[in-house]
């Protein structure tokens, strides 16, 4: 989960983030072996009873800790800081979307994902001011996840990760090393780290409370609702928002009244 | 940034430029007086438009009507626009052979509650929202995709699509799809789990939990 994500860049050097990277990717490789067979067939969180343990972990947590301290936050920051907080936050980490437009073969975001960079980064006084989606350089949603999928492999496992990265996937991991790579914060040190990591914990929580609130009214059971919500956004994110639609509807060519071993107790 | 835990509902997905294109094309195509299959003119469009501004004006009286008064407005709406019973059995699955006739019915209205409930806690404000056609799609057997767009002043858009099929009186929604997220397949996933562990009778106890919260919880 973004949240926390920066916890983790304080305990990583950049070197041992690499190593981190090359295992993930040998491992994703593993993982994916078995490709592409339609999401329906397989279960998805083979992993579940773990997940489900950490995933409590993390909203005790967060419904004890970080969430109050993230309400307090939203009700006293002026809307106009935290906007710049978040365009500052977002513009440190956003080499790793310039990055995955390029490995993705998006040239044309690619190179107006750097203008972008550029333009924010010294225009917009290191980031505090969006000023580049105004003049048409509009950001973009990628990561090393998605360029995964781009490249053929298969999702694997879904995997709650506690603190450090909330709702994930086998395919998903090694991204949380290249974000980290890419992100200037990760080579500065500093003892004005501590309270700028807590400031970008904080702010990102807090801009998830209308989501979260929106997460707690709607679901029956959290975990699973989390769990379906982001596998669902992962693909809307891959195919940047226009999925194939052949797969909307099949679930109501399913035939429910055929024969059924499964039993309500 | 990733998109984080519950960012995956109603997340804010930064405008692409696929977006823009698909603006410009609803915006370009009734203009250019091309005829499409599914044009913002078909019946089905016009139920979504019809909905969106209903939906708009409830909004926009969210705060005399209180919670109460949205609810009545709005239920109405959605058993007339929602094909709930196609909608009760897909996600209820194979566990819908399961119940008898009775607890079918019971089941269905009770999902029509926890539809408006949910609406009418949700779209308690009105912030100068707008609701943009980004045109649809055809889907297998006659079923159609149609796409929109919730923009709002000062926040990211939010796409809504509708899964729509045709009964007996007419255009019906099945599905509502946010940002990529399909409201249907996300409750058949969610229900399984709380009906494998609680039974079916835990399931209509918890949705009457949720019912409940909506209104407490609400102004």
């Amino acid at each position: 989960m973004n949240v926390t994500s920066t916890n983790f860049e304080r305990n990583f050097s950049p070197a041992a983030t690499l190593c981190l990277l090359v295992t993930l990717l040998i491992l994703t490789g593993c993982a994916s072996t078995q490709t592409h067979k339609p999401t329906a067939e397989i279960d998805p969180d083979p992993l579940e009873s773990a997940n489900r343990v950490f995933y409590n972990i993390n909203e005790t947590l967060d419904r004890n800790f970080l969430k109050p301290v993230a309400q307090v936050y939203a009700d006293h920051m002026p809307v106009f800081m935290r906007v710049g907080v978040t365009n500052f936050f977002a513009n440190l980490s956003y080499a790793n979307v310039i990055l995955n437009s390029f490995l993705q073969g998006k040239v044309n975001d690619g190179m107006s994902d750097t203008m972008r960079f550029v333009l924010n980064s010294t225009l917009g006084i290191g980031g505090l001011v969006d000023v580049a989606t105004d003049i048409g350089f509009v950001a973009h949603k990628e990561d090393f996840g998605q360029t995964l999928a781009k490249w053929g492999f298969a999702r694997g496992a879904y995997l709650y990760i506690p603190i450090v990265q909330g709702p994930d996937s086998v395919r998903d991991v090694p991204d949380m090393a290249t974000k980290q790579l890419l992100n200037p914060l990760t080579y500065i040190t500093s003892i004005y780290l501590l309270p700028v990591t807590a400031l970008n914990v904080i702010n990102t929580r807090a801009n998830l409370l209308d989501e979260t609130n929106i997460r707690d009214e709607a679901a029956l059971d959290p975990y699973a609702f989390t769990r379906e919500a982001y596998l669902q956004q992962r693909e809307f994110l891959i195919y940047d928002g226009q999925p194939p639609v052949e797969g909307y509807d099949t679930l109501f060519d399913e035939d429910v009244d055929g024969d059924s071993e499964l039993i309500i107790e | 940034m990733k998109p984080t835990e519950s960012h995956r509902y109603i997340t804010r997905i930064w405008k692409t430029r696929l977006h823009g294109l698909l603006l410009a094309t609803s915006l370009i195509i009734p203009l250019s007086g091309i005829a499409q299959d599914a044009g913002v003119n078909d019946p089905a469009h016009q139920v979504i438009t019809g909905f969106h501004g209903q939906l708009l004006g409830v909004m926009r009286e969210a705060k005399t009507l209180g919670y109460q008064g949205r609810y009545d407005k709005l239920h109405p709406l959605i058993t007339s626009l929602f094909d709930t019973p196609t909608i009760a059995k897909v996600i209820l699955s194979r566990y819908w052979k399961e119940i008898n006739d009775q607890e079918k019915e019971e089941f269905i209205k009770l999902f029509n509650e926890l539809s408006t409930a949910t609406y009418a806690s949700r779209f308690d404000g009105y912030n100068g929202e707008t609701f943009v056609d980004l045109g649809s799609e055809e889907l297998n057997k006659g079923r159609l995709l149609v796409k929109t767009e919730l923009q709002q002043p000062g926040d990211d858009p939010v796409r809504m699509d509708y899964l729509m099929q045709q009964n007996k009186e007419g255009w019906r929604i099945i599905s509502v799809i946010a940002d990529g997220v399909n409201d249907l397949s996300l409750k058949r996933a969610e229900y399984a789990v709380i009906i494998r562990e609680k039974g079916f009778a835990g399931l209509v106890e918890e949705i009457r939990k949720k019912i409940k919260e909506n209104e407490t919880g609400a102004d």
